[in-house]
């Protein structure tokens, strides 16, 4: 076997203890595209052509909502912005690889597969299969994640509406939302984002309380840790 | 707009976004500035995707705040605190609502 071989079945070796921690999400996602009176193929049509989980849960969500177009598109963009600085640090290991072959990993990234190249990539710095290491775990992501899909979309039709299921959806990114939390400036921009949801959404016309929110935590976290920094500086 | 449009817009967008600087920008940093606003929209983005849904419910009158939900959704964020555990989290929340419903029914 050759070693980049290897390496693409150490790589989804590795992944595969947090699939269990996947599946609950996957699922879910499945059950709410359902519930968003999406068809088989529309379903199918959203969860192949795109891998950023939170991103599209919400965005079914505001579908189901009837929220406009643009607003759903700007939410799920904000939402994902973080993968552009995985594409940052994912940049030197896959400098030599085709345009395609990059495009193709942006494709099949995800939070997991990232997080797990890169530990490897500091535990073993001299590994140049790298790259396949990285295929290895995102293909087993990808693929298990559409099971996990697929699952959840055939529950959703015979789970009647009366065990109130959406509330699945909300304890999903509350499992998201607990690693985020570190520091007592994300935490604060994590309360001003709850905060103004509560207040906002239900006030807001459209579902444009949600992205409102948004800013207003993301802006409270920054002025928190502005704050910060001139607090200290003074007080050295 | 159309189904198909609209998740096609975002599916391509968001692929953009996802190989942002691997296929389209070659470059090397970001700003500091940039990188201070990637830290809060995790926190941001999911609190505020939380909370609403843990404080309210649609039923046919509309939006009304639901006790059964605040009750369940709190303790299921102590739960997911302390297990750090997705399955954990959804089933306790799950059952938490359930009792709370009935109770509240009963």
């Amino acid at each position: 076997m050759t070693n980049s071989k290897k390496e693409f079945l150490r790589g989804g070796r590795a992944i595969t203890p947090i699939l269990i921690g996947i599946m609950p999400f996957s699922v879910v996602f499945g059950y709410a595209m359902k519930n968003a009176g999406l068809t088989g193929i529309q379903s199918s049509f959203f969860a192949l052509s795109l891998l950023a989980g939170a991103s599209q849960l919400a965005a079914v969500q505001l579908y189901a909502a009837h929220t406009p177009a643009f607003i759903i598109i700007v939410t799920a963009l904000v939402i994902n912005l973080r993968y552009a600085m995985y594409s940052l640090s994912l940049q030197p290991i896959l400098k030599q690889r085709s345009f395609v072959k990059r495009l193709f990993a942006a494709f099949i990234m995800s939070d997991q597969s990232y997080a797990f190249t890169m530990s490897e990539g500091e535990n073993n710095p001299g590994n140049r299969f790298l790259p396949s290491f990285f295929l290895g775990a995102s293909l087993v992501l990808y693929c298990s994640w559409q099971a996990g899909i697929f699952l959840g979309y055939n529950l959703g039709t015979i789970i009647p509406e009366r065990l109130s299921l959406d509330f699945a959806i909300p304890l999903v990114f509350m499992s998201l939302l607990i690693p985020h939390l570190k520091g007592r400036d994300r935490q604060i921009s994590a309360l001003a984002g709850a905060v103004a949801a509560v207040i906002l959404v239900p006030r807001f016309p459209l579902q444009s309380g949600l992205l409102i929110s948004i800013f207003i935590g993301i802006g409270s976290g920054m002025a928190y840790r502005t704050f910060q920094e001139t607090w200290m500086r003074d007080n050295r | 707009m159309n189904y198909y449009l609209l998740f096609a817009i975002i599916a391509i967008s968001s692929l953009v976004v996802k190989g942002l600087f691997l296929c389209f920008i070659p470059l090397r940093k970001v700003t500091p500035f940039f990188e201070k606003i990637l830290r809060y929209i995790p926190p941001a983005a999911l609190a505020a995707l939380v909370v609403p849904s843990l404080v309210y419910s649609k039923g046919s009158a509309g939006i009304a705040i639901s006790f059964p939900r605040i009750l369940a959704g709190t303790i299921a964020f102590l739960v997911a605190l302390k297990s750090r555990n997705i399955f954990v989290t959804i089933v306790s929340g799950m059952i938490l609502l359930w009792i709370f419903s009935f109770a509240i029914h009963f």
